[in-house]
């Protein structure tokens, strides 16, 4: 369950080191969105496609992965066509599909740890102003991670225990117990970490 | 460590949680047993800073548990009774690594703690291993391993064996007495504290017997009786 | 912030991603499949409050861009973050804040039901509905190019289903504010 997207490679996008990478995805997008022409943009569908493709997932993964946004993205096309000039279509839906095939090859060449460290160095001078401890983003990431299989598992028994009565499955009526039944395990949780002293002292 | 409580209490409101408590402990192993809301976990809480008295004071080798809050922290431990809210990381290893990290613990000498209080609880194959995949007495170990790593002088238990079946009860008590470090052990479980030298009964809030395992059973057999 | 301020929200995170697991119901009488997870905008506000509501979805935004696959249908990574629609992911964040804003000055222990559920159920319309739609169909006109008019009147379609979401996280909102209650009152 919640396997992250990151695939393992040593391809140039691979070895560069996450914040460089992020800036880059940041520029580019942005660069993007200020392209008109069309050949430019083409282009760069073609550079972006095939970087994608060069990251050693399968087709069938690779496809998966994007799906979701490529038909949002392919829907609004259809729908663009019909209401602005065509010429304008394309051109949002290329520059679209750049962004989409750039950003999923981020994702796919970076680890979460790399990831926690860029945010990490972006929420420290949040810290400074005293708003935030960009140590609790790492442990509140974790404290998710760590709850979502037991949530689930909980749900789980939830319905069967709906069903070992003889009652429908209704997510009105699972809802409220499932929700109670997890915060109320806050507290002790609240306690085990600060009895711990996990968040410095 | 030398347990002072002079005079405290814990009160909710109109409430009296623990009537004034003035005692001594310097035993290796203290149980404590009572019926539920007797007073038991209270005075748990009040030793190691969790509840503040709200009257008269508790120290721990001086340290007052009001005043040097952060110092009477790092000097205990403290394991609950449900053991999965305890590990808060999806991986065992990184959740028993939390503890001395934030302490400042890096590197080689971080990894050097881990393994050792791993190998310590006989665990050291669950070390990459996800909390919902482990028994609830291995969890429990996890959870002592996470706190001991930590090298405090006094470790708390507040019933740990609360939730487990007879083999994990086995798991978890062989783990208390082989432990070096002072511990207090609050339990249902009587066999846990039997051969402890020093037993603890509550009873609606006050201390109603101080003595050795045995004779504190006995005595806790009798109060529950009537 | 407290340490149960950041383990509560940290757990309804969890609970939305485990909302997305769950596979979309079919009602029948709407056409569009309703996902669980959307209605998280509305519990986290209803529920946990302003603060902690709007932490636990700025918490599923970062799970989203470091790549992990939390949103309903598995979507993750940044791809989500950058295509059309995301500034209705952005716009959760807002609104389970303003939900949880709206619920905290309407809603107290002690009222009658009826007037409880009247304060989660316009809380919900307001944070859950009409906040998220002000910040994401601009976004959606901006980043597809589709005219804005359009946009709107594309977005009716899915007005009734969370019309209905709001009623479903009214009765969830009651149901723990009565078992165990977690939001901050203010005046």
């Amino acid at each position: 369950m919640l396997n992250s997207l990151h695939v393992e490679g040593r391809t140039l996008l691979h070895r560069l080191p996450a914040g460089p990478k992020l800036a880059l995805l940041a520029a580019v997008s942005l660069a993007l969105f200020f392209v008109q022409s069309l050949p430019i943009l083409a282009l760069s569908l073609a550079v972006t496609g095939l970087l994608y493709g060069s990251l050693g997932l399968s087709a069938g993964e690779a496809l998966k992965r994007i799906r979701p946004v490529l038909i949002t993205i392919l829907l609004f096309a259809l729908v663009n066509l019909v209401l602005i000039s065509a010429t304008e279509a394309l051109t949002t839906t290329l520059r679209l599909l750049s962004v989409l095939l750039l950003a999923a090859s981020v994702t796919a060449t970076t680890t979460i740890a790399a990831f926690m460290d860029v945010l990490t160095k972006l929420f420290l001078p949040l810290e400074r102003l005293g708003l935030l401890k960009a140590a609790d983003i790492s442990l509140a990431v974790g404290l998710v991670l760590r709850f979502v299989p037991e949530i689930a598992a909980r749900y789980e028994g939830l319905k069967e225990a709906h069903r070992a009565r003889g009652l429908p499955v209704r997510l009105s009526r699972i809802l409220g117990p499932l929700i109670i039944s997890t915060l109320k395990d806050a507290d002790s949780i609240a306690q085990a970490i600060d009895a711990r002293g996990i968040r410095g002292q | 460590m030398h347990i002072l409580f002079d005079q405290a209490d814990l009160r909710y409101g109109e409430r009296i949680a623990l009537h004034p408590l003035s005692l001594e402990l310097t035993d290796r192993r203290i149980g404590v047993i009572g019926l539920n809301g007797s007073g038991k976990t209270s005075f748990a809480r009040l030793v190691n800073g969790l509840a503040k008295p709200s009257h008269g004071r508790v120290t721990l080798d001086g340290l007052d548990t009001v005043t040097d809050e952060k110092a009477v922290m790092a000097a205990t431990g403290f394991i609950f009774q449900n053991p999965g809210n305890q590990i808060i990381l999806p991986i065992i290893r990184d959740d028993i690594a939390l503890g001395p990290k934030s302490r400042g613990l890096k590197g080689e000498a971080l990894d050097q703690a881990v393994d050792t209080v791993l190998t310590r609880f006989g665990i050291a194959d669950l070390a990459s291993r996800r909390p919902h995949e482990l028994s609830g007495g291995q969890l429990q170990l996890a959870a002592l391993a996470a706190v001991v790593v930590t090298e405090p002088k006094l470790i708390l238990f507040d019933e740990p064996t609360n939730q487990l079946d007879l083999k994990n009860r086995a798991l978890v008590k062989a783990a208390i007495d082989s432990l070096s470090e002072q511990a207090i052990v609050i339990s249902h479980d009587l066999d846990l504290v039997r051969d402890f030298g020093r037993v603890l009964v509550f009873h609606e809030g006050r201390l109603a017997f101080d003595g050795a395992g045995e004779v504190a059973i006995a005595r806790y057999l009798e109060i529950a009786a009537c | 912030m407290t340490t149960r301020d950041l383990v509560l929200a940290a757990l309804f995170t969890a609970i939305i991603i485990v909302l997305g697991l769950i596979p979309p119901v079919s009602l029948g009488f709407i056409p569009v499949p309703i996902t669980a997870q959307s209605m998280g905008v509305m519990l986290a506000g209803t529920i946990i409050g302003a603060r902690r509501g709007a932490l636990a979805y700025g918490l599923l935004v970062l799970l989203v861009a470091i790549g992990l696959p939390v949103l309903s249908g598995g979507r993750g990574g940044l791809g989500v973050l950058m295509g059309p629609t995301a500034g209705y992911i952005f716009g959760w964040v807002i609104g389970a804040f303003v939900v949880g804003l709206l619920a905290e000055r309407f809603v107290r222990e002690g009222q009658p039901a009826v007037r409880q559920m009247a304060g989660f159920f316009l809380a919900s319309l307001i944070g859950g509905i009409v906040v998220v739609y002000a910040i994401g169909m601009p976004v959606v006109s901006l980043i597809a190019g589709t005219p804005f008019s359009k946009v709107v009147m594309g977005s009716l379609a899915f007005l009734p289903g969370d019309v209905l979401k709001a009623a479903i996280a009214t009765l969830a909102a009651r149901a723990v504010m009565v078992g165990y209650p977690l939001l901050p009152q203010k005046a």
